[in-house]
């Protein structure tokens, strides 16, 4: 339900830094859609355990399109839509690495 | 304060990893640059055999263009087997090893044969090259749901490539 992760990669700079930790939980998008601009961690059967933003949910097929804010970003401009089943879980606290 | 909290949680008990993936090429790959390359090789090899067989005689101009060919050949092989080493590396996931079992030992046999183009003048060797790299191909495309064809390359040295029906 609930989880801890480390952030690796830059594709969601400046915000999110390589080292800061995440909170992540699940519960919040059993009762609302994630929205455009949500971070969320999530599941690519390509590259693993993400973190990206939500661009944009279809509440009909449950497919969601996620980006990032660096212009290299590997997201859904590559590996296509995810269904709401890939989600790990939104982020609800960001600790950010001081240095 | 919280961070340290955290990063000393880290430490000890190793804090799962959540990518947020960056990559300059984008999903761009396609082995064609390695066919086309290793195609040069084969390519060497004949116009090296061709000025080697005239009999000329070995002064400036023979040496400047039979260092010309070996010269492109040596780039060529080593241009095939970094881009076949590319797609290997960032492109093959394990669910692809898992479909397509024999990627590995095809790489090595790239590798392999790449290097022999480098070392000798055999024309067999690189026929085995452009082959290979065409097996490779073969897979590659399979792994994206795309079917190909077998063509000859309209120059020379006019060897069957496989191209994906696009």
């Amino acid at each position: 339900m609930i989880k801890v992760l480390k952030v690796t990669g830059d594709s969601l700079t400046p915000e999110y830094k390589g080292g800061d930790f995440v909170i992540v939980l699940k519960i919040p998008l059993w009762f609302k859609s994630p929205k455009r601009g949500d971070v969320v961690v999530f599941r690519q059967s390509n590259y693993g355990i993400l973190i990206k933003q939500v661009d944009r949910y279809d509440p009909q097929s449950g497919e969601f399109f996620v980006i990032g804010t660096h212009a290299d970003s590997v997201d859904s401009r590559q590996f296509g839509a995810l269904h709401k089943r890939d989600l790990i879980g939104k982020v609800i606290w960001h600790v950010r690495n001081p240095r | 304060m919280i961070f340290k909290i955290f990063e000393s949680l880290d430490e000890k008990f190793g804090v799962e990893r959540a990518k947020a993936h960056c990559d300059v090429p984008c999903g761009i790959y396609d082995p064609i640059v390695a066919q086309i390359s290793a195609l040069t090789v084969v390519r060497m090899i004949d116009l090296i055999h061709d000025l080697a067989g005239k009999g000329a005689e070995h002064d400036t101009a023979y040496h400047n263009t039979m260092s010309r060919y070996v010269t492109v050949k040596e780039e060529h092989a080593e241009k095939a087997k970094a881009e076949i080493r590319i797609i290997w590396g960032d492109y093959i996931k394990a669910q692809h090893l898992e479909s397509y079992p024999q990627v590995n030992s095809v790489v090595h046999k790239i590798m392999q044969l790449g290097s022999k183009s480098r070392q000798t003048t055999d024309r067999e060797a690189a026929v085995e090259f452009v082959e290979t790299i065409n097996e490779f191909a073969e897979i590659f495309w399979a792994t994206k749901g795309i079917t190909t064809k077998r063509a000859n390359a309209p120059y020379a040295p006019a060897l069957e490539v496989v191209y994906p029906n696009l």
